[in-house]
């Protein structure tokens, strides 16, 4: 029981190393916080299903004709460069990235 | 002769009327529901159509409230309400995202309906503020509405149904005119045949019964009997008819009939009519019974059943009476009546047998009285074999 307990913990704080490390360091960097390109995602895309399916493309194969960014961020950082990323752990660090963001259960 | 129909129509015309009456009053019932479907559908339509603007202008402002609170999502999270409505948001897969409202069962593709007294607008924001594809909105609607249109529908609903039912039933008069003429016709003829056959029938078994038989020689004897036969069975007849025509006027003086003596009586009153078929009656009396009727009216349902007995049997056939605790039955060995016609056989004018004289108004009478009385009569029959007629109580 202690050791099942041990393997979730370490999971957990494995894929939270996979978000952290990979996505909010770069974004840190930039004048647009992390959560501004959730809400961008959300407005075009609405559904769970159809946000992640989106971003997961885009993560793979940026484009111009996928990126949600604004035309001024766009000139001033270009696209981003394909994730190194494999699927297994691009799909955990997209699936805590809806986790925090998401807006289910926030409204009150 | 009463004109009353219950005298006039015979049972197969009554059932059709009442299928027809029955039919039309379904008819009129359908169309009238079809009619106040559509009426309130179009009423709920005019009632949606004029909730609709006020709505559409409410949801516009919900949507630039959600606008608001998506821009500033990660400073404010009270989901903007209203007293005027409630209202959800749901995404794309329809999966809810907030809702002030309890009702779960939205009908997305709809733009306004109604649903147990409430009023739900479905609007699509241009953008999926927090994630909403799809803003409802909910309001109660006015009872009033719903009120003033039962009402309507009630008030003109009784007042086309009643002016349908009146054109019914000049309808069905029209319809029933030549029917009704022809039972007239009918009836009139026999009224008009039976009070000619009074005087001259009496005058013959007046005469009849003056003669002394035993006086005259066997041949004359034998000419003598059959006369008396043959005005018996006018006489018959006529008290038959004239029963048919006033049995509404006569009244019942009832008594008690001890049944044996009256059969006996009977088959006495019918032995010539048996020897000149060459018929073997027989008389078993299980039980002595007695009824609380009027004779002249039990005399009549037995003369009838007894006088079909003879009429309708072979040369030289049988008839056994059997009086048992709660009836008696007649069995003759004639020639029967088929299975479908049975059931016929109590309408008036109708006969098993056309070859075979008379009106076909007997077992009609025996229904009529069997009915005052409260009597049972049944009919079995082999057709070319037999025929048992039971009457029980």
């Amino acid at each position: 029981m202690v050791k099942l307990i041990l393997i979730i913990c370490l999971n957990v704080g494995l894929s939270a190393g996979i978000y952290t490390h990979n996505c909010v360091g770069c974004h840190k960097k930039m004048p647009v916080k992390i959560d501004k390109f959730f809400y961008r995602y959300l407005l075009k895309y609405s559904s769970e299903e159809n946000l992640k399916s989106a971003l997961v493309s885009y993560l793979k194969n940026p484009t111009k004709e996928k990126t949600i960014l604004q035309e001024g961020l766009l000139n001033r950082f270009g696209i981003k460069e394909k994730t190194v990323l494999n699927d297994e752990n691009l799909k955990k660090a997209v699936d805590e990235y809806w986790q925090i963001y998401k807006i289910f259960g926030k409204l009150e | 002769m009463s004109k009353g129909w219950d005298t006039n129509l015979l049972l197969s015309e009554k059932k059709t009327l009442r299928s027809f009456f029955l039919l039309y009053i379904l008819f009129t019932i359908t169309l009238l529901s079809i009619l106040g479907t559509i009426y309130y559908n179009f009423q709920k339509d005019l009632m949606l159509q004029k909730n609709r603007l006020e709505l559409s202008y409410l949801a516009n402002e919900q949507i630039l409230k959600l606008k608001s609170l998506h821009v500033n999502f990660s400073k404010l999270r009270t989901y903007p309400r209203s007293t005027k409505f409630k209202s959800a948001i749901y995404d794309s897969s329809k999966k809810e995202i907030f809702s002030t409202f309890t009702n779960k069962n939205i009908e997305f593709d709809e733009i306004i309906y109604m649903q147990n007294d409430k009023i739900y607008l479905i609007k699509e924001p241009e953008s999926y503020y927090l994630g909403t594809k799809y803003l409802v909105l909910e309001i109660q609607s006015n009872p009033k509405w719903l009120g003033a249109v039962y009402n309507t529908l009630l008030v003109y609903g009784i007042i086309i149904f009643l002016l349908m039912v009146v054109f019914g039933y000049f309808l069905l008069r029209l319809l029933l005119k030549p029917m009704r003429e022809a039972i007239e016709l009918l009836d009139r003829f026999i009224k008009d045949t039976t009070h000619e056959l009074n005087t001259p029938v009496n005058a013959i078994m007046a005469n009849i019964e003056m003669i002394d038989t035993s006086k005259l020689d066997e041949k004359l004897a034998k000419k003598i009997k059959r006369i008396d036969i043959g005005a018996r069975t006018v006489s018959n007849l006529y008290q038959d008819l004239t029963y048919l025509t006033l049995a509404h006027k006569i009244i019942s003086f009832n008594e008690n009939i001890e049944l044996k003596d009256l059969i006996e009586e009977r088959i006495e009153y019918f032995a010539l009519f048996c020897d000149s078929k060459k018929l073997t009656v027989s008389f078993t009396c299980r039980h002595k019974s007695s009824l609380h009727v009027d004779r002249k009216k039990l005399t009549k349902l037995v003369d009838n059943l007894f006088s079909n007995a003879i009429k309708y049997n072979k040369i030289k056939g049988s008839i056994k009476i059997t009086l048992g605790q709660n009836y008696f039955e007649i069995y003759d060995s004639g020639r029967g009546i088929k299975k479908e016609k049975v059931e016929e056989m109590f309408q008036r004018y109708a006969r098993a047998d056309e070859s075979v004289g008379g009106f076909g108004i007997g077992l009609s009478i025996v229904k009529m009285i069997a009915k005052e009385y409260s009597l049972h009569v049944e009919i079995n029959s082999q057709e070319k074999e037999w025929t048992k007629v039971r009457v029980s109580w």
